[in-house]
């Protein structure tokens, strides 16, 4: 693969893959504006941040409660575009280790790609440092789990199936198949009458569900025609009309994987380009949050407190025990999954599940103490899960950097 | 064993198989398939995170009010409350594979006698026998950031408002232990005994299949939010009546779901408490054994007069010498929660035993209650 050169570059350009393999990078021309207007109009230092300065700049951009929506979906261009090859590499390497013919490179890149939103709203530069490798690590869960999911799918029946996804994913994926929205109620509420009346018969048999008998679709009909009443629904439906929707359900959720994109260049309708940049040239002038940025104080305090960060925490992983520490580099340095964890030492799956929770708990509360004590962020319930993924973000700089200096 | 794809930070814990085969045989005392099906789920779930929990965590964490009183819960929906110290935590099981969204029912929430510090998220895959923390939520996060669906009353939350790590329940309890997590409920209207004898009627059959979507959320939270008729309500469903009737106790003795919820015939010693009616026989009472404080009480229940209908409550230590603290409180509520004159009797210093006489109508309902308040406590309703 080709490396990206210059901010421009690598702020407004995507992967471009011929099947598995890299092919080229595309430039798309509103982010590329973007990013020259902004070198353009800023001090001149602005040219000399670093990429990571520039990535928490559209990180706070995209975060900010006053930025107008086609700014904020600037801002997310440019941080996916800045993903890239992070993703191109978890990629590569989750392909290669665990997936199966019909699932490529391409796939996994793709569907994890899809994602990005996830990946934006589980960061907070207050407590973040380095978005990529924040990043990184939440991608690699995003392929994993959506692998995982697919892999659950496959193994069930349809009428397994429809009792095991969310509401959330199957609107999604009618949405996705083309229904319109007078449609997809009285599919979801089929669905609904489906789960409530039809139970699986055994303890552990809710993948290989059969299909219902005959009394059973009387049965979900009739729950339906008493319900659409209440929820406005015209269509009355007879136990065959169910039984066709429910199955257009199931095939909906399983070609239904993870979000389409939606590309920034859709234009909105009524929306011509030129008003479009009209409108970023104002946030230029009136933006703040880059000189903030760049202010030579603010990038000192940064890495002041980077470094800080990082002695506290090479202390809390020397103290573990050696067990702890074993588990926390199988996991970070080394990508073992669970079984391969368990097997080197010796232990059940689930202990290790158990163990390596325990051992990320005690770094996360030294985490937690520090961005009290110097950040000055509350340790809060609800601010712990920057917290988390803070350290997520540290333990993956951390051991690509030196995989050996934990042992 | 989870499959190789799962998330090597992912927390998953194993179900024991002994238990899976049992609970699947208790489910099957609810009324309804998806009673059942939630009240599988939802055993699974807390029989398999409480241990953890105890061992990894806190060995005194617990299910509130107590194991008896969950199928109440799970036969009008699902969800599990457990007490780990001070914080109420509310296991919500989900059988789906994606984790897109967290749907809490609004009882859990909205209704104050049920809503809780922290919302779990429990991923059960009975197929393959384990069950997955997959995030939490604070009772803050899911009334400011959850998306209310009117069509099955529930809060919604992204995944992505959910904090992924467990460990951070634990880190907050050490550092913010006394953070307010919950955002301020509206109360909710109290029913006449009338109004829930109504609701109780109308929602007690089984040919209901789903009675929290069946009348106004005012209406059933209102139920709800009382322990007793949330316990009537469920025993209706179940066909069972009379439980927890001293009366009935009285001609043909305690049946076996009673004595499971806890009660135990005493003898009375004659002479004493209890024994004093003229003519009565050597006393019969009932005992319900309480943990106050850690120490061991009893509160007994016994029939003056069963003409009159009169009857006796006490509470004394079960240590052998044993004295009731300054302080305790044995308190008689009518049905519907409200004091009544001599309701109450007060150890103003150390005495032996709290006791109240009450003469009541056929058919009256009485509630007891003890400050400070017995581990395990749910509130019921003694029907004379």
């Amino acid at each position: 693969m080709r490396s990206r050169e210059g901010l421009v570059e690598v702020f407004s350009t995507f992967l471009q893959l011929d099947g598995d393999r890299f092919q080229t990078w595309i430039t798309d021309p509103r982010l590329r504006r973007s990013m020259e207007q902004r070198l353009g109009q800023s001090k001149s230092d602005a040219a000399g941040l670093s990429e990571n300065y520039w990535a928490l700049y559209w990180h706070k951009t995209w975060q900010g409660q006053t930025a107008v929506e086609s700014f904020q979906a600037i801002a997310r261009g440019h941080l996916t575009a800045h993903i890239q090859e992070s993703c191109y590499w978890v990629a590569q390497k989750t392909a290669a280790t665990f997936v199966t013919s019909q699932t490529g490179l391409a796939d996994c890149f793709q569907m994890a790609i899809a994602q990005i939103d996830k990946i934006l709203k589980g960061f907070d530069s207050q407590q973040g440092f380095n978005f990529k490798s924040y990043a990184s690590a939440a991608l690699n869960s995003i392929i994993r789990e959506t692998l995982r999911q697919k892999q659950e799918i496959d193994i069930c029946t349809d009428w397994g199936l429809l009792r095991k996804i969310s509401q959330k994913r199957l609107t999604e994926a009618l949405q996705s198949a083309g229904l319109a929205t007078s449609a997809i109620a009285p599919h979801l509420l089929a669905w609904d009458s489906f789960k409530l009346i039809y139970i699986p018969p055994q303890a552990n048999g809710t993948r290989k569900l059969p299909k219902p008998e005959p009394e059973t679709w009387e049965a979900i009909a009739q729950r339906y025609n008493q319900e659409r009443l209440g929820q406005s629904i015209p269509t009355p439906a007879t136990a065959a009309t169910i039984e066709k929707w429910l199955l257009a359900c199931a095939k909906a959720a399983r070609t239904y994987l993870y979000p389409n994109l939606i590309s920034i260049n859709t234009p909105k309708p009524g929306q011509e380009s030129g008003e479009f940049l009209d409108d970023l040239a104002d946030q230029v002038q009136t933006d703040s949050l880059l000189s903030e940025l760049i202010a030579e104080e603010e990038v000192q305090t940064r890495q002041t407190q980077r470094q800080q960060l990082q002695e506290v925490l090479i202390v809390a992983l020397k103290n573990l025990d050696g067990e702890a520490r074993s588990l926390i580099q199988f996991y970070y340095a080394e990508k073992l999954t669970q079984q391969e964890m368990a097997s080197r030492l010796n232990m059940k799956q689930y202990t290790v599940s158990r163990r390596l929770t325990k051992a990320r708990e005690s770094l996360l509360l030294t985490l937690a103490q520090w961005s009290q004590q110097t950040l000055h962020i509350s340790p809060s319930a609800d601010l712990l899960k920057y917290t988390s993924s803070a350290l997520e973000e540290w333990l993956e700089t951390y051991f690509a950097q030196s995989p050996e200096s934990a042992s | 064993m989870t499959s190789n794809l799962m998330n090597s930070n992912a927390l998953c814990l194993e179900i024991e198989p002994m238990i899976q085969a049992q609970t699947w045989q208790q489910s099957h005392a609810l009324a309804t398939p998806n009673s059942q099906w939630t009240a599988y789920l939802n055993q699974l779930c807390w029989q398999t995170l409480l241990p953890w929990l105890q061992e990894d965590y806190l060995p005194t964490a617990t299910v509130t009010p107590h194991v008896v009183s969950l199928p109440t819960f799970w036969e009008l929906t699902t969800g599990t409350a457990l007490r780990l110290n001070d914080r109420r935590i509310i296991l919500i099981p989900t059988e789906t594979i994606d984790l897109d969204e967290f749907r809490i029912p609004q009882e859990w929430v909205d209704i104050p006698t049920w809503a809780g510090d922290y919302y779990l998220s429990a991923q059960v895959n009975p197929d393959e026998g384990w069950v997955r923390v997959a995030g939490l939520a604070t009772h803050r996060q899911v009334k400011t950031q959850g998306l209310y669906d009117m069509g099955d009353r529930t809060y919604t939350l992204s995944d992505t408002d959910l904090t992924p790590d467990f460990s951070s329940i634990w880190v907050a309890q050490q550092l913010a232990p006394t953070e307010n997590l919950r955002s301020e409920l509206s109360p909710i209207a109290a029913l006449s005994p009338t109004q829930a004898d109504n609701l109780l009627e109308r929602l007690g059959n089984p040919t209901v299949l789903t009675p929290r979507l069946a009348v106004p959320f005012e209406q059933w939270a209102g139920l709800l939010n009382h322990g007793g008729w949330r316990q009537q309500l469920a025993e209706r469903r179940w066909g069972v009546v009379g439980v927890r009737s001293p009366v009935q106790w009285l001609q043909s003795g305690l049946s076996t779901l009673a004595q499971s919820l806890g009660w135990q015939a005493v003898t009375l010693q004659p002479g004493m408490a209890g024994a004093r009616g003229e003519g009565q026989e050597s006393g019969v009472g009932w005992g319900q054994s309480l943990l106050i404080q850690d120490q061991p009480y009893e509160l007994r229940l016994s029939c003056l007069d069963p003409a009159q209908n009169t009857w006796r409550f006490e509470l004394q230590s079960l240590v052998p010498g044993g004295q009731i603290p300054t302080g305790f409180v044995l308190r008689l509520l009518t049905e519907d929660l409200q004091p009544f004159e001599g309701n109450e009797d007060r150890a103003m210093t150390p005495v032996d035993r709290l006791f109240l006489e009450v003469a009541l109508e056929s058919g009256e309902g009485l509630v007891w209650e003890v400050e400070p308040m017995p581990q395990g406590y749910d509130c019921e309703i003694l029907r004379f």
